[in-house]
Parts: structure tokens; C-alpha cells; sequence
């Protein structure tokens, strides 16, 4: 890779800046969501609901391609009856999955894999059943974001501001009701206010994120960032930002390798992603060593 | 005139999902007491003691007392030591009351607060330990830490001696008795019935879905806890 590539990438015009702007927006707040999948040990909702999310969105498509549907017709109400499938499905899976877990029901892990089987396989019957744009939505699942429009990106950019607004903000909250729920009561905070809001930014981040960039990469920057920039943070603030940087990071030097070597994007991002991991996990050893 | 109780339950069931743990409980804590909440495990005693602080409400009968300024030392086992903090931020989270999302509200005070509790607690020098190198004993020390740095009215400590070698339950306490000599109001969850027979002035044994409460010198003496103490002993 050549300075000059860097140029050309950075410039205002480049041709491709609303996917490196999506990326980098994927890569830096994904992350923030995945400290909390991290830490509350629930990285198998970090598979789980990419997948929910993706059968909603394939089956808004279908309900499109059949004609149903009062938004099918027109591009922005096609895009947005897909957002609206994609989060429906989202919030519906994470409500039933709060209820269960709190109901201390079933076998939670368990659950989660059947979520993830069910929604994969619908998924695929959706977009095969669809007679129109099988190949678009196939490239979604596969994490292409390089088609982005300037609409989506802008919407994509305001959710995932507040998103970000909001993890910092209240990150008190969260990290309370997250490590120690009775203190959080006694303490006299509203664990339901707090934790029905975090899983509300969970699905927003969810059913957006996989919009843009897919599945994949959405489950790999919610999961392989915060772990490997867990052993180097010594608290909630510097955890939350260092996976955002390396995220950012992944998915920034990801986005130069695609378009140098003409690569799928996300793939190319999630593995450096998941290399970001291997050298924290390596330098980690090396440092114990010591 | 006697003094009100700063928490009082009458004729209360308590219990989850309408479902009784506990039936006709009566219960007055005031001022200054240390009441040992004692049972064998699953007997409802933390079901009584969420009950006691409101975060579960009564099935029957009353709960009565205004909102108190509580700290909770709970079992420490309950504590995931995958996050990432220091034992400073772990003794500051007990000072986090209210909603106070930017943390506009938090002063100057926190850090000599902070450092007050863990001295309290023999902890001090732990300060900037990562939460999760400590181990057992010194997470307990810690956690009581978290539950005076907010000056509480009413200390509420769940099994705080269990999985801890004897030498450290010693100094714990020793640290406890500090409490009941200062006339901290306190509420102590234990399975066992021997090892903290002096620190009570008070007890409630729970079992079979009954409670049975009254001054620690009769308890121990008289009615089904002072048989299980001589078993014990």
C-alpha cells in the first residue's frame, strides 16, 4: 500500500467514501455495544441477534418482491420496511430472550443456538424465496457494504451517534446494573429503566449495523474488538474506548486492503479484527513471561 | 418512649411469584441493633432480607419504614471478576445514589471518601489493585468497603464470611464487632449459627417457613435456634 492510496481514499470526493465512512462508523460503535455482550457474558447473543436480524430484513425483501407491503414501490420505503422488519424482529427476539433468562427458563445457551439455527435457515429460504434482488440481499448477508447510499449512511451515522452518545453517557448506569443488579436496586436505580435501555441500543445497533454491513461483520466488531482490548484496560471508560479504537482501526486498514487488493470488505475487516485479538492475546503471553 | 423501628414487618408472607417463602413474619429493626438473619441454605433469608429493604414486595401484611441510606455487602462469588476495574471504582460505586448520568454530582469528596472506607475496612492499601487479582478474603474486605463509603444508616451484609479461611473470618469479625460498638445498624445473612454467635444483639431464624426473632441472648439460650447452636458447638 502506497501513501498515494491513502490519499486517494481520504479525499472528499473519493468514490468510495460512504462505505468507508459506514465501516468506520460500524467499527467504532459496534464495539461500545460488545463491552457490554463481553462482560455480561452474552457474546452468544452477539451471534444470535445479527442473525435474527438478518431474517427480518430477508423477509421484509420477500414481502416486498411478492408486493405486499404499503411501503413497496419506492426505493426509501423499501429501505425503511426493511429497517422496521430487521428491528421487529431484533426487539422480538431480545424481549423473549430477557423473559426466558429472567424466568430462569430452559437452557439459556441452548436457547440462543436454536435462535441462531432457526433465523439462518429462514434467512436463506427468504432470500431464495424472493423473485427479485436475490443477489443484492446475498451480498448483504456476506457483508458488502460498499453499495451504501448517502440516505442510509446519514441514517446509519445519526442512530449510531446517539447510540455511542448514549453508552458514554450512561455509563455508570450500565456498568451498575450490569455487575451488581441488587446493589443497583438498593442503590435505588431503576434496573428495568436501565437495562430495557440497554437492550434497546442493543437492537438499534443490531438491526442497523447488520442493514449496512451484514451479519458477519456486525457480529465480529460487537464481539473480537472488547476482547481484545479487555487485558489492557483498566476500567469501563478506557475498555469502551480502546475496542472502539481498534474497531475503528480494523475496520479503517480493512477498507485500504479491500480497495488495494479488491477484496469483500467486511470479510477483510473482521479478520483484522480478529487479528487485532490474536496480537493482544500473543503480547499478553509475551509480557507474563516476562 | 421506645423508638420507632427504622424497618418493621407485620404478619408478612413474603415471597416470588406469589408463592410463599416465608409466612406470618414479624420483624422490628431499630436503631443501633445488629440482627443476625440465620437459617440453613434456601430458607428464605435472602427472600427476608430483600423483602426488608423493599426491593420485594410483602405477598400479605406490612412493610413499614421510610427509604433508608443503605450499604450492601453481598456474597462475593456474585461478583463477575471478568470486569475491568479497580478497587477504587468497585468502594466509589457504593457512593452512586440517585440518577446522576453525567456524574455532575460527584465531588471532590469521593476519592477521601474512597480512600476513608477502605482504611475502615483494612483495605487501603488494595486501592489500586485490579478487582479481580484479590482473593476471597481481601474481595470481602473490599466489598465491605463499597458498603460504608456511602455512610450508610443500614449495613446489610450477605453470608460475608462464607468460602473464607478461618484466620481471615477472624479479622472480619473483629472488624464487625467494630461496627457494633459504634452502634452501626446492621443486618448479617449467615447459614451458620456458632461462629457469629457474639457480634448479634438481635436474631432471626428462619426455617421450615417460619421465623422465629427476639433478643440473641434468649435466642440462643431458648426455641429451636438454641438447639441448632449446641448441635453446632
Amino acid at each position: 500500500m502506497s501513501p498515494s492510496l491513502l490519499l486517494e481514499v481520504l479525499r472528499p470526493d473519493f468514490l468510495l467514501r460512504n462505505a468507508l465512512y459506514g465501516c468506520m462508523t460500524v467499527g467504532l460503535v459496534c464495539p461500545l455495544v460488545g463491552v457490554y455482550f463481553l462482560l455480561r457474558r452474552m457474546v452468544f447473543w452477539g451471534v444470535a441477534l445479527p442473525q435474527v436480524s438478518a431474517a427480518g430484513l430477508s423477509l421484509a425483501f420477500l414481502l416486498q418482491g411478492l408486493g405486499v407491503g404499503w411501503l413497496a414501490g419506492t426505493e426509501p420505503g423499501e429501505r425503511h420496511l426493511a429497517i422496521m422488519g430487521s428491528a421487529a424482529l431484533t426487539a422480538a427476539a431480545i424481549l423473549a430472550l430477557v423473559l426466558l433468562e429472567r424466568r430462569k427458563a430452559g437452557f439459556g445457551e441452548g436457547r440462543l443456538g436454536a435462535l441462531y439455527a432457526a433465523s439462518a435457515g429462514l434467512c436463506l429460504l427468504f432470500v431464495s424465496w424472493n423473485p427479485h434482488g436475490e443477489t443484492a440481499m446475498l451480498g448483504l448477508l456476506k457483508g458488502e457494504i460498499v453499495a451504501i447510499s448517502g440516505h442510509d449512511l446519514g441514517i446509519l451515522c445519526g442512530a449510531f451517534a446517539v447510540v455511542a452518545a448514549c453508552f458514554l453517557a450512561f455509563q455508570r448506569e450500565f456498568l451498575l446494573v450490569s455487575f451488581d443488579r441488587d446493589t443497583a436496586e438498593i442503590l435505588g436505580r431503576k434496573v428495568l429503566l436501565w437495562e430495557g435501555l440497554l437492550y434497546a441500543l442493543i437492537g438499534v445497533t443490531v438491526s442497523l449495523g447488520v442493514m449496512t454491513a451484514g451479519p458477519l461483520v456486525i457480529f465480529g466488531f460487537l464481539v473480537l474488538p472488547a476482547m481484545a482490548a479487555l487485558p489492557w484496560a483498566r476500567g469501563i471508560m478506557s475498555l469502551s474506548l480502546l475496542a472502539s479504537l481498534t474497531g475503528g482501526a480494523s475496520a479503517f486498514i480493512g477498507f485500504l486492503l479491500s480497495y488495494a487488493f479488491d477484496l469483500p470488505l467486511g470479510p477483510v475487516a473482521v479478520c483484522l479484527a480478529a487479528a487485532s485479538l490474536g496480537l493482544s492475546s500473543l503480547l499478553r503471553l509475551a509480557l507474563h513471561r516476562r | 418512649m421506645t423508638e420507632h423501628p427504622l424497618l418493621d414487618l407485620a404478619g408478612a408472607s413474603i415471597g416470588y411469584d406469589r408463592e410463599p417463602v416465608l409466612r406470618q413474619a414479624d420483624l422490628a429493626i431499630r436503631r443501633g441493633e445488629f440482627w443476625g438473619i440465620l437459617g440453613y441454605n434456601g430458607s428464605g433469608k435472602t427472600t427476608l432480607v430483600k423483602t426488608l429493604l423493599g426491593l420485594l414486595p410483602c405477598l400479605k401484611g406490612r412493610r413499614k419504614g421510610r427509604p433508608l441510606r443503605c450499604g450492601y455487602v453481598p456474597q462475593k462469588e456474585k461478583l463477575d471478576p471478568i470486569y475491568p476495574l479497580t478497587v477504587s471504582a468497585v468502594v466509589a460505586m457504593g457512593a452512586w445514589r440517585g440518577l446522576d448520568p453525567f456524574g455532575l454530582r460527584s465531588t471532590d469528596r469521593l476519592p477521601s471518601l474512597v480512600s476513608r472506607a477502605l482504611e475502615e475496612a483494612g483495605a487501603l492499601e488494595l486501592a489500586d489493585a485490579p478487582f479481580s487479582s484479590l482473593s476471597g478474603g481481601q474481595r470481602q474486605r473490599v466489598l465491605v468497603a463499597r458498603g460504608l463509603v456511602g455512610e450508610p444508616e443500614l449495613l446489610v451484609l450477605d453470608e460475608p464470611l462464607a468460602g473464607i479461611d478461618i484466620a481471615t473470618q477472624e479479622s472480619l469479625l473483629a472488624l464487625f464487632r467494630t461496627f457494633k460498638e459504634r452502634g452501626l445498624t446492621a443486618l448479617m445473612v449467615s447459614h451458620r449459627v456458632s461462629a457469629e454467635k457474639g457480634l448479634f444483639t438481635h436474631v432471626a431464624w428462619l426455617e421450615a417457613g417460619m421465623i422465629e426473632s427476639g433478643p440473641a441472648e434468649r435466642m440462643f439460650s431458648e426455641g429451636r435456634v438454641s438447639q441448632v447452636f449446641k448441635a453446632e458447638l
